[in-house]
């Protein structure tokens, strides 16, 4: 069947002529709704939405992503698990997202409790309340929204086995400063793991079962945490002595990993949003893990093995996603998607039919070091007004230090070809902050912003009538678990304050300009990264304080974390600032990503030595990951 | 061939709370996926050519509004209808697709119904009537370039009221133009200012119509 037939078969659109359909119940009265800013968020009823019955499903799952709509809508894991446990007639998975400040306001005012968008019944009527963990700042907000839908923060306080907490997604490699809420957490790829819980929660309920008995066999599965069969002690100074299972639990959880990208559910149709979203789009997963290792990176090492899809799958999901939603842009997305081993024969087998049904193609990133003219013109990635690259770092020697294996003569070279090709606007990341930065390296990124304004004026063949502008934006460094900079200490805010101030006012070209975030959000971000089940005390408090989406700047409230922070005799900095001892144990060291620890401590020790390694496909640097017997680490070479 | 269709489409519930833009969004969403032969623009960035009549402010229901696409083959309406409906969210329904009759700048007013929910309506509908009886009723109206004061009295005087349980429903045909139009709402506004009656209300647009109030087809 091709893209037209099925369009016209009206296979994959036909869930909204039910003459059975009764109105579908709406959980905010008109007057509410307009009240608040953007009300589309809340309203749900969107092409594609799953509807059911459910007197006629057993286990419903509300799927919580803990920031709003627009933001929520334009994630893929979503995406996939929302099909993925839909396909399954006795689930029901709806979403969920969190209330802007507007709307949560409006929310307690009434006694309105949080609802799932689908069914508008509240979330606290739900078996599973699962929340995706992307980004340390949205902790509060996950606990937020356990407040709004009424239900007991703490999982020792929901004794029935009902309203399970789940977890999932990269914070979940240390699920620590959450442990005391949720009942379980999911390592690694969910597309399996999620379904086996919750069909022996559905078996545990038939049987008669409680909560302990689902959670000591729920343990049992391969991939699945649960936090507390877990005994933490600690040290006087505070680190981590040992974590002892309980319990029968295994004294190591493994990630569970979907070898085989072309086998693993991969969804026909999602909810397509009427407000316009983030990334109102298509996106398509071409592969899983990364090459590279950038030593900063967490999800370069969280998600190996490097696993691709084969070009006729990805094309197969590629129309079916048209057929299904009606969008005209696809974007081929992954963590680096232009280390696709065949990116062309894939944009070739594409274009066959995009072209011709008017869809176009975006890669969501580039590399320095594989831009070419020939790539854009079959992508359209950028507009012709800016282009942003990531060197990361601005001196040679930095970015050895850190392994991001780009030279400052491919990038000349790069934005020389796109000054040739028409840009103009040139945006270049970095981080600050790295282990091992001195004042120098600070100076080279203005140097390689310098050196980008002059490539332009060396340009013969550069635009016309129009100036360069190059802008360099700087994030301050995070250290995070599972990479080789697990250990390092962030800068303090005073040093990352200077290094800022140095950059920006070491700038002397107008053409070129320097932006940077408050550290604050990035010290906070640190003690999360790494913290331990203390903190959950702090997180309780921060609720209590009213703090919730925190990583949005008009609602992030610094004095108020360190209230927080004081109240429970905690001192972030012992979990940002400090450098540990390789010997130290981590909260996360009883959660196994395939990475050993050894490795990871020798690639530090390399970074040290500003030794670069190779690429997965270089040369194996024997990390681990094989052990998943997936992907690049079987692959003949 | 290339022919101008009218397709008649209601937009209710929870897509009362869509944008326009968003509206035309979605309706380029579903146009794209039903596979109707459509004309795109022969711009740069080729879209699917759609013009909308006069569009619908957020939170208002609209029960007959209208949008023109082009078509470069025959099609058969009937079954493009239903198409289209199958790829739509379930509150925007096409109603009917048509050969037009009128250009849009034919449209000059179009007909509203309020329904102001009271426990007791006759109260209500009381404080209506003072406020009409007013020798002028002026409300600031928010325009491009900023507010000005208008007196919305002269196009609520001949309005039709009803009284049903709980609810006063008041229909009213307002001017709605390119040239200019008056937005219903503010007779909401008035009544808060003169009469201090703030009720729950809902707004609908029932019909575009020509200035001898003849229904646009």
């Amino acid at each position: 069947m091709d893209l037209q037939d099925k369009k016209m078969s009206g296979l994959s659109c036909n869930l909204h002529d039910n003459p059975d359909k009764k109105e579908r119940k709406l959980a905010l009265s008109h007057k509410i709704l307009m009240s608040v800013e953007r009300p589309g968020r809340y309203v749900g009823g969107e092409v594609n939405a799953v509807m059911k019955d459910p007197s006629k499903v057993e286990v419903r799952f509300a799927f919580c992503f803990p920031d709003v709509y627009e933001i929520g809508m334009s994630h893929l894991g979503i995406k996939l698990l929302y099909g993925a446990f839909n396909q399954v007639p006795y689930f029901w998975c709806e979403r969920v997202f969190a209330p802007w400040v507007d709307m949560e306001e409006q929310m307690i005012q009434h006694g309105i409790p949080l609802y799932a968008l689908e069914s508008g019944d509240p979330v606290k009527e739900f078996d599973f309340i699962g929340f995706t963990l992307q980004y340390e700042l949205s902790y509060t907000n996950v606990l937020n929204m356990l407040k709004l839908a009424g239900i007991p923060l703490r999982s020792k306080d929901r004794t029935d086995l009902f309203n399970i907490v789940v977890g999932g997604g990269p914070c979940a490699c240390n699920p620590e400063p959450l442990a005391d809420f949720f009942d379980l957490f999911f390592l690694g790829d969910g597309e399996e793991v999620d379904i086996e819980v919750m069909e022996l929660y559905r078996q545990c309920k038939k049987d008669g079962k409680g909560k302990n008995e689902f959670l000591r066999e729920a343990a049992q599965i391969e991939g699945v945490y649960v936090p507390s069969m877990y005994h933490a002690t600690y040290h006087p100074d505070g680190t981590v002595k040992n974590y002892v299972a309980l319990h029968g639990a295994p004294a190591v959880v493994k990630k569970r990993v979907v070898k085989d990208m072309d086998q693993t559910y991969v969804p026909e149709s999602f909810p397509v949003p009427m407000i316009d979203i983030v990334h109102d789009r298509i996106s398509v997963e071409v592969l899983r893990g990364c090459i590279r290792g950038c030593r900063f990176c967490q999800a370069g090492f969280l998600y190996r093995p490097f696993r691709e899809r084969s070009i006729p799958v990805i094309d197969q999901i590629c129309q079916a996603s048209c057929a299904a939603t009606g969008y005209d842009e696809i974007s081929l997305s992954s963590l680096s998607t232009s280390d696709y081993s065949d990116l062309n024969g894939l944009l070739d087998q594409l274009h066959l039919w995009t072209e011709k049904e008017k869809v176009s193609l975006s890669l969501p990133s580039l590399r320095v070091d594989n831009f070419s003219p020939e790539l854009m013109e079959r992508v359209n990635s950028v507009r012709k007004s800016g282009l942003t690259f990531a060197p990361e770092a601005g001196s040679q020697r930095m970015r050895d230090v850190i392994n991001k294996n780009v030279t400052e003569e491919q990038l000349r070279h790069t934005v020389d070809v796109a000054f040739s090709e028409g840009w103009t606007r040139i945006k270049l990341y970095f981080m600050i902050g790295l282990p091992t930065e001195t004042t120098e390296d600070i100076h080279a990124i203005l140097g390689l912003g310098k050196m980008v304004v002059d490539t332009f004026y060396a340009n013969k063949v550069k635009p016309k009538g129009k100036n360069v502008e190059v802008s360099l934006s700087a994030a301050a460094f995070v250290p995070k678990p599972f990479t080789p900079f697990q250990w390092f200490g962030q800068d303090t805010m005073d040093v990352l304050n200077m290094k800022q101030h140095e950059l920006k006012s070491s700038n002397s070209s107008r053409r070129v300009s320097v932006s940077y975030h408050d550290a604050k959000t990035s010290f906070l971000e640190a003690v999360f990264a790494r913290g331990d089940r203390r903190l959950c005390a702090v997180l309780e408090k921060a609720i209590e304080l009213g703090l919730h989406f925190d990583g949005w700047d008009d609602c992030f409230k610094y004095d108020k974390w360190i209230e927080a922070f004081h109240a429970c005799g905690l001192d972030p900095a012992f979990y940002a600032n400090r450098t540990r001892d390789f010997n130290e144990v981590f909260p996360w060291d009883h959660l196994d990503y395939g990475i050993r620890k050894e490795f990871l401590a020798e690639e530090c020790r390399r970074a040290y030595r500003e030794e670069t390694t190779p690429n997965c496909r270089e040369k194996c640097s024997n990390c681990g990951a094989a052990c998943f017997k997936g992907g690049l680490c079987v692959a003949k070479r | 061939m290339l022919q101008n269709v009218r397709v008649w489409f209601r937009k209710t519930g929870t897509a009362k709370y869509i944008s326009h833009l968003d509206l035309t969004r979605c309706m380029a969403r579903a146009l794209k996926l039903s596979g109707l032969p459509v004309w795109y623009t022969q711009g740069f960035n080729p879209r699917i050519y759609m013009t909308f009549a006069m569009p619908l402010s957020l939170g208002f229901s609209g029960e007959q509004e209208c949008m023109d696409i082009r078509l470069i083959q025959e099609a058969d309406f009937e079954q493009a209808v239903v198409k289209l409906n199958s790829c739509l969210p379930e509150d925007i329904r096409i109603l009917k697709i048509a050969i037009p009759l009128h250009k849009f700048d034919a449209i000059s007013l179009a007909a509203y119904q309020l329904k102001l929910e009271w426990e007791e309506p006759q109260i209500l509908e009381a404080a209506f009537d003072r406020l009409l009886k007013r020798d002028s009723v002026i409300v600031l109206k928010h325009g491009k370039k900023g507010d000005k004061s208008f007196d919305i009295k002269p196009f609520f005087i001949s309005t039709i009221k009803a009284s049903v349980p709980g609810a006063l429903l008041i229909d009213v045909t307002l001017p709605c133009s390119t040239e200019g139009s008056v937005n219903p709402a503010l007779l909401l506004e008035a009544l808060k200012q003169y009469e201090g009656f703030e009720p729950y209300s809902t707004i609908t647009r029932k019909s575009l119509m020509t200035k001898d109030f003849s229904d646009i087809q």
